[in-house]
């Protein structure tokens, strides 16, 4: 018989997985509307985002300071890839299948690095708070659940507070509706590229450090989590940021009622199906493709 | 009284791809002048413009006020060069006062500078007041042409460059909006102004330049031309 508790918890930890997913999706968002690529190397910024806190803390470094030196740091690298991988290409006008190609390839580089300097075995990071979990009629919620969810919320609306109201938010959105038009008002459309790279990079490194003690984070995590948050970006429309995010919800919470109702196995079964069904019936996504 | 030159297009060329839109034109504007380009449609008028602007694969020189400009868009808008796009280039799902606000993304679209900005554009063009908050892409094509043109003038730029504004619209629109350029002209701005419609921009022109075949064909004074016919000839020739 259907358990409503067990219902309930998994539903609670499918949406926590999908703030996850959402914030990876908006990366790829945010990149893809200053530029028009797809940034497949996203995945490598959540893996980053955990593995760097991991071992910063290893060096008994507290948490916020570890967590926010990885975030700098992993945004930088993103700033890096799209000085080294991405702007070469951009200037010489590859296509997109270039563009995705060199982006993946630059995941792979990240991962194969990475391997050699912490090894193969999987990290963890203690959890922010380390308290029994509150119980809600019946429904354990984890301190790390309230984390992650509070934490996607505080970002996307501080998120939608920077693209409608700062200038340069408004200036990264006009790079998405028109770049010609963008660079005849003197905003430098290479200049919002980088920081388009650095805000996802960041993005995805929170993703990662949220996600981190809830799991674990090896040199490997990273294609599945972009793959998830590509899904994700495309449920929700593509280039539309706050759509990405509620792909991921609707993601993770497909996730998680799959592996409620027909076992652990086909998990990544009901994210492929999720894709296909837009695919197929809403090609838009949720919200409607951004370009 | 001849002014010093503002605007000097030298050998410059463009292709796009395999095809050569423009060939070795050689145009000079003085400060505070009014010039018309004219000529037909896919005679190379647009790339003339896209060219001085940086946007086109071209080579030759443009010199701005006598220093050579580099062949970037951002940094031509940040020499004192504003273009009107053919098509307009408003974002269409942002608003009128962000469209706007961006028109003085440089000087960092805030401050008693940007308000006085404001406010003339807003004085040159009412409607625009009545929709600082309506999204600009659900506005008339008459009202997104005035936006296009407000957003450039943002920049308080020293030479405007319009590509066909004309495109679309009713003759009235139109009228009004040229209208407010020819008085800002007066105000001392330099005018560029690419239009099909040669009878509108004789009207307002000093001077015009006709493109043929990607080529600039002739310099004309706009007194000189009384009828079609004597366009026809500079068109053809």
């Amino acid at each position: 018989m259907l358990d409503p508790v067990f219902l309930a918890q998994t539903i609670l930890n499918g949406l926590s997985v999908g703030c996850i997913y959402g914030l990876i999706g908006i990366g790829f968002c945010v990149i893809y509307n200053a530029s028009g690529i797809v940034n497949f190397a996203q995945g490598a910024f959540v893996m980053m985002g955990g593995m760097i806190t991991h071992v910063l803390m290893q060096q008994h470094l507290p948490l916020i300071p570890s967590a926010l030196l990885a975030i700098i740091v992993v945004a930088l690298a993103g700033v890096v890839i799209e000085r080294i991988v991405v702007r070469p290409l951009w200037d010489r006008k590859a296509t997109m299948f270039v563009m995705i190609l060199a982006t993946l390839a630059a995941q792979i580089v990240i991962e194969r690095l990475t391997l050699m300097l912490v090894g193969d075995q999987p990290k963890s990071i203690a959890v922010f708070t380390d308290l029994p979990p509150i119980k809600l009629a019946g429904v354990a919620i984890g301190y790390q659940t309230l984390w992650i969810m509070g934490t996607s919320l505080v970002l996307i609306a501080a998120l939608g507070l920077f693209f409608q109201k700062t200038l340069v938010g408004r200036a990264m959105r006009a790079c998405a509706i028109n770049r010609e038009a963008a660079a005849l008002q003197g905003i430098v459309v290479s200049r919002m590229l980088a920081m388009s790279f650095a805000l996802s990079a960041a993005l995805g490194a929170i993703a990662g450090i949220l996600v981190t003690p809830t799991q674990f984070t090896a040199f490997n995590v990273g294609t599945p989590f972009a793959i998830s948050g590509f899904i994700a970006a495309i449920v929700g429309g593509f280039g539309r940021p706050f759509g990405a995010f509620l792909g991921g919800l609707l993601l993770g919470l497909a996730q998680a009622l799959a592996v409620f109702g027909l076992g652990s196995g086909l998990k990544n079964m009901a994210a492929l199906s999720v894709l296909l069904i837009f695919l197929f019936l809403r090609p838009s996504g949720i919200l409607g493709s951004a370009k | 009284m001849t002014t010093a030159p503002i605007l000097e297009v030298r050998g410059l060329s463009a292709r796009y791809g395999e095809v050569v839109a423009l060939r070795d034109a050689e145009l000079t504007m003085r400060e505070g002048e009014f010039v018309a380009v004219l000529g037909p449609n896919g005679a190379g008028k647009s790339t003339l413009m896209r060219s001085i602007i940086g946007l086109a694969n071209a080579t030759g020189t443009v010199r701005f006020r006598g220093a050579a400009l580099k062949r970037d868009p951002a940094a031509v808008a940040a020499a004192g060069i504003a273009l009107v796009p053919e098509g307009r280039g408003i974002f269409g799902p942002m608003s009128v006062a962000e469209n706007l606000q961006l028109g003085a993304y440089m000087i960092g679209g805030r401050g008693p500078d940007y308000e006085r900005r404001l406010a003339r554009v807003l004085h040159l063009f009412p409607r625009l007041k009545e929709r600082l908050d309506q999204v600009a892409g659900s506005m008339s094509g008459g009202e997104q042409q005035m936006l296009a043109v407000g957003r450039a003038l943002m920049a308080d730029p020293k030479l405007i460059l319009l590509d066909e504004p004309s495109l679309g619209l009713a003759p009235k629109v139109t009228a009004e909006i040229l209208e407010s350029l020819a008085l800002l002209n007066r105000e001392g701005l330099s005018v560029l102004l690419v239009e099909q419609k040669a009878p509108l921009a004789l009207k307002l022109a000093g001077r015009a330049y006709v493109v043929s075949n990607g080529r600039i064909s002739a310099e004309i004074d706009p007194k000189e031309i009384t009828s079609h016919g004597d366009l026809a000839r500079y068109y053809f020739a």
